[in-house]
């Protein structure tokens, strides 16, 4: 088990949240903001950038944990012509609202860290791609960026440097596979959002084949942190490979759902019962998605499991979009799971096919299983749909969650399964009829 | 590298797909298409690739590295492949009695080498309303489809059209045209050929017949000048389907709607096949010998108005009676450019993929040389040329936004073509620069035009085509019978195919024709001959680059229909003129010695094989 390293303590991305108008460039500068701007773009190289955030070992807080130094790293800074900043606002992955809440919180904040990524890798222009339904979040960053316009953090020179910055923001509509990166930058480009085949990764070939760097909000918005503080100090927080801290939205049956920045390593039980409270008097936690719905579930018995995503992958699950959904012992977790697959199912793009027709046919086959029509074929048909979504058999990561989600739950509630397939019985009381 | 314990050498860069088909080792695909960019979609090719990641990875986008160990048996990536099939069959609706794909389809093939045995597929399926007409041409079948989106992938990267599109998303995708109207795209009915499976058909081959029940021939477009490779279909006598015949040098697997889909005239219940005399039928004899009266010793009162389809045979041997008993008539070739007889030097077709600068003057390729102007797309989005148009209007390839179009007073193009010598793009091009151009159909001075581009060509290192429009206008102008003149004024006319497009002149006293379909233009002729078609015929066209092809015929010559070259020669007897010919082989020597253009008759080729299927043995999981 990773040794938590949790005794240096204090919020990172959260530090000045609360206090009163952050969200207005001269209280954000009050507090410290653009420091860090100013220190990269004037105290330091744009590999020194790159090489201080590789050493902070931060991983990228969108789904994937890809490590974020590196991926800057990937984009060639001298090659000529335009390069990209692509931000992924798009947050839409269930159980999810950390980025909506960063954004609100400190808008500002985000587009330093833009700012900083995007003079670390050279690139001119950013674009922030916001969830289409995001209307706050998205007037709070029109304001934020028309006063750093005025402020001359961008425009022509920020801080009398000559390299010129410029964000923009691109309003999504209003699909998950938006938030998928390939897609995002079809959508970005104003085509269908379908993810691209990859190699070529967006870091050679991005939004209109520029090379092109895209990260999450919060991945950006810890950036000024490490800028300001140094990687080194950064990576005393977590464990050795999941360092920091990251945003995790609690959310489901818990008396305290929220947002809430916990130290990389913390056990789940922590996170859950204490930060959130716990289930409803009278319930028992009984199954909770550790990383947003595209998680493999985790049953009550692993509450203990680490937030580290070492810990993660071994429990066979992942830290994904921080999003914490808990659900307690009054549902029935085929129900659960066939609400699910119609979510990915209905989100599917369409593109490849085992995502296109697996989802469906999942969908369709719980229903009969809910209908109290189902048997062993039924069973066996979700564990082959489910086999084939996964590994690599799909396009992108969409149609291997459908397929966690029905091997996850079999995987750890076999018995309800057979319950209601085999014998037509649900045996959690509290539900009967099909949704 | 390796390929299921066989060693494979390919260049750096070819994916596995391509790799594979070196060593006869079947990877099933969809969306792949060699003439298209890859997008790893349908996700049928998986194979398992070491080293690498434990699961399987596609084919179609990975290229090879050194080393690479493939498999395409293991057990991994046999299940893979399976439960795509699998996949794809879940809401098909299994209709393959009444599909015209049936027998020539992958779907049913590959389930058949790659699926499993045995059917899971209990549920209801989806449904879609269908067959849906995207054009007059094109029926489309949504509950077939794969959704392997080469037709929408083609009709943008290939056509560089938008109206095909794909509607909804997940299991409810569905291929659709632009806001339901009809395909409009001369390209359109290539969807066909590409099409996996029978979701897009030919409506005017529908349920025609299966295809085992038809031969095939492969043979030559006569529609236009560029001479694409196609495949003749035939059953019973008749012509039922056109396709296209990949040939790389000329077409690469593309043709234009008009071959397509214009050959039911062959089949036309209609049809002339007995000669007709002062509205009567008569023998070959009678006829040859009152048209041979009608038009003999006329000089320039006689008019000839040729068909653009002639053959170099028939030109070859229409030449000696121009030179003998029928010297001094006027001839007009349909369709005939003003331009003149090219450079022995000229640019091919092929060599347009790596021209760096493209030049097209006085041309919408689009319409003049439909398949020479998707080679120039090509060149342009997948290889980077630089297009410049000269041209008083609007032309197809404005659709890509880059390029350069000098507007040119109409009549001017020499003028401008002069000034393009200093143009940014052609300064210092960074290599061969090809320069297109055609006649304005007629509002350029075309010998000026050819002068100016020859003397561009020579400035900025490239070469010129001649854009010419008729079929077998170079083999007509290489045997000298390219005719121009106005047949106003002339007494006797002989209409060789269509009417003249300029009307049958008033003072025309004595009408003849010869073609394949009465035409009401022709109701007065006082001698009609019925004629062969390209689907009957035998002989050779010469296209706009100079490459002479034959025509190969499905559907024999059947009495008293009679060969051309059996036409003209007793014609030339009735007129005085003794030939000899005792066959087309005797033509074609002839032709050969005689005129140089022609010398590539003295050899043709044997046909190209029917090709046969090839069929890897079973692999269910
Ligand atoms: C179906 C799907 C949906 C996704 N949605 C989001 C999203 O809403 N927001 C996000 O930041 N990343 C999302 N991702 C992950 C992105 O593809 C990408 O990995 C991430 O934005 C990269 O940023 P990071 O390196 O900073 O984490 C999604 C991935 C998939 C497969
Ligand atoms: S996995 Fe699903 S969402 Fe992703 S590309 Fe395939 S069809 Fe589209
Ligand atoms: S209609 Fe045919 S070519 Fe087009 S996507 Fe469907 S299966 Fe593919
Ligand atoms: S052929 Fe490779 S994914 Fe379709």
């Amino acid at each position: 088990m990773p040794e938590l390293r949790g005794t240096v303590g204090g919020p990172v991305v959260t530090e000045w949240f609360g206090t009163q108008d952050l969200y207005k460039l001269d209280v954000y500068k009050q507090k410290g903001g653009y420091a860090a701007l100013r220190k990269a773009m004037v105290d330091m190289k744009p590999v020194d950038i790159t090489n201080e955030v590789k050493t902070s070992g931060l991983r990228g807080r969108g789904g994937a944990g890809f490590a974020t130094g590196t991926k800057w790293g990937f984009i060639n800074r001298d090659m000529p012509g335009p390069k990209y900043v692509v931000v992924n606002a798009d947050e839409s992955e269930p159980g999810t609202s950390k980025d909506r809440y960063i954004i609100e919180n400190s808008p500002h904040m985000v587009l330093e860290g833009i700012m900083i990524a995007a003079y670390a890798v050279g690139a001119n222009q950013a674009w922030v791609y916001i969830r289409g339904e995001y209307d706050e979040p998205y007037r709070m960053l029109t304001e934020a960026i028309a006063e750093a316009r005025a402020a001359g953090y961008l425009g022509p020179k920020p801080m009398g440097i000559d390299f010129p910055l410029d964000i923009r923001l691109y309003r999504g509509h209003g699909a998950y596979i938006c938030g998928e990166e390939t897609a995002l930058l079809e959508s970005l480009e104003g085509k269908r959002a379908q993810p691209r085949s990859r190699p070529p990764f967006p870091a050679v070939k991005g939004a209109w084949g520029r090379p092109t760097l895209l990260n999450n909000v919060e991945t950006l918005a810890t950036v000024p942190w490490i800028v300001n503080h140094g990687g080194s100090e950064y990576a005393k927080r977590g464990t050795e490979k999941s360092p920091g801290t990251r945003l995790m939205s609690v959310s489901g049956n818990v008396k305290k759902p929220g947002v809430y920045e916990v130290e990389l390593g913390q056990t789940f039980r922590h996170v859950i019962m204490e930060l959130g409270g716990g289930p409803p008097d009278g319930r028992n936690v009984k199954v909770f998605w550790p990383g947003g719905s595209s998680a493999p579930v985790l049953p009550e018995s692993m509450l203990d499991t680490h937030t580290d995503m070492e810990a993660l992958a071994a429990a066979r699950s992942m830290g994904g979009s921080g999003g914490v959904i808990v659900m307690d012992d009054s549902h029935c977790i085929i129900r659960a799971a066939h609400r699910l697959l119609k979510f990915y199912a209905h989100e599917s793009c369409g593109k490849c096919t085992p995502c296109r027709v697996g989802g469906d046919w999942a969908v369709r086959t719980y229903e009969r299983i809910l209908a109290n029509e189902g048997s062993q074929v039924e069973l066996d048909i979700l564990q082959r749909v489910s086999d084939a979504l996964q590994n690599g058999r799909c396009l992108c990561g969409l149609g291997d969650s459908a397929g966690w989600v029905i091997d996850s739950t079999i995987r750890h509630f076999r018995s309800e399964y057979e319950d209601h397939a085999l014998r037509h019985e649900c045996n959690v009381g509290a539900v009967t009829a099909l949704a | 590298m390796t390929i299921d314990g066989q060693s494979v050498t390919v260049p750096p860069g070819t994916l596995i797909v391509e790799a594979a088909k070196n060593v006869g080792v079947e990877i099933p695909v969809f969306c792949y298409h060699h003439k298209l960019d890859p997008v790893g979609a349908c996700r049928l090719c998986l194979v398992d690739i070491a080293p690498g990641p434990p699961r399987p990875q596609t084919a179609c986008t990975t290229p090879v590295a050194p080393n690479m160990v493939i498999k395409t048996q293991s057990a991994m990536a046999v299940q893979a492949r399976a439960e795509i099939l699998e996949f794809e069959l879940v809401n098909h609706p299994l209709d393959c009695p009444v599909c015209d794909k049936g027998g020539e389809c992958p779907l049913q093939d590959f389930t058949f080498r790659h699926g499993y045995p045995t059917s899971r597929i209990d549920g209801p399926r989806l449904h879609f309303k269908k067959p849906i007409p995207l054009s007059a041409n094109i029926a489309l079948d949504r509950e077939r489809c794969v959704l392997c989106y080469r037709c929408t992938r083609y009709y943008d990267e290939i056509a560089w059209e938008q109206e095909l599109t794909t509607g909804q998303r997940g299991v409810q995708s569905f291929i659709t045209s632009q806001f339901d109207q009809p395909l409009t795209s001369i390209f359109s009915g290539n969807i066909i050929d590409l099409c996996p499976v029978g979701a897009l058909t030919s409506r005017v081959w529908r349920f025609e017949s299966r295809p085992w029940d038809m031969t095939q021939t492969g043979s030559v477009c006569s529609k236009c000048a560029v001479g694409c490779s196609v495949t003749l279909w035939q059953r019973r006598g008749q012509l039922v389907r056109v396709t296209s015949r990949e040939n790389d040098d000329i077409d690469e697997g593309w043709i234009c709607d008009r071959g397509r889909f214009d050959y039911t005239d062959v089949n036309d219940p209609k049809r002339l096949r007995v000669p007709v005399v002062k509205g009567a039928g008569s023998t070959w004899n009678t006829a040859i010998d009152a048209l041979a009266a009608g038009i003999k010793g006329k000089g320039p009162k006689l008019g000839i108005s040729l068909p653009q389809d002639l053959t170099n045979e028939e030109a070859f041997l229409f030449r000696r009676l121009l030179d003998g008993p029928l010297k001094g008539a006027k001839v007009k070739m349909h369709g005939r450019t003003a331009l003149p007889e090219p450079d022995p030097n000229q640019l091919l077709i092929k060599e347009i993929d790596d021209a760096r600068v493209i030049v097209v003057v006085a041309s919408d390729t689009e319409k003049d040389v439909p398949v020479v102007n998707l080679r120039i797309k090509k060149a342009v989005s997948k290889r980077g040329a630089q297009l410049i148009v000269v041209h008083p209007d609007g032309v197809d390839l404005d659709r890509n936004p880059h390029t350069v179009h000098v507007r040119n007073a109409a009549g001017s193009a020499a003028a401008e073509v002069e000034k393009l010598a200093s143009h940014e793009l052609l300064k210092s091009p960074g290599g061969p620069v090809a320069i297109l151009f055609g006649d304005g159909h007629g509002s350029e001075d075309a010998a000026d035009l050819a002068a100016a581009c020859a003397e561009l060509a020579s400035k900025v290192g490239g070469k010129v085509m001649p854009l010419y429009r008729a079929t077998n206008e170079r083999g007509a102008l290489d045997a000298g019978v390219a005719g121009w003149d106005k047949l106003d004024g002339v007494q006797a006319l002989l209409s060789w195919g269509p009417p003249p497009t300029a009307g049958i002149p008033s003072s025309v006293k004595f009408l003849a024709t010869w073609d394949h379909l009465q035409r009401p233009d022709h109701s007065r002729a006082a001698v009609v001959l019925p004629a062969t078609t390209f689907a009957e015929q035998q002989g050779s066209y010469t296209n706009l680059e100079g490459r002479v092809q034959f025509l190969r015929p499905p559907i024999p010559v059947a009495e008293p229909l009679k060969e051309s070259w059996e036409v003209l020669t007793e014609l030339a007897v009735a007129l005085g003129l003794e030939l000899g010919y005792t066959g087309i082989f005797a033509v074609q020597r002839d032709a050969a010695q005689t005129l140089p253009g022609l010398a590539d008759l003295a050899e043709p080729p044997s046909p190209t094989p029917v090709p046969t299927p090839v069929l890897i043995g079973p692999a269910h999981p």
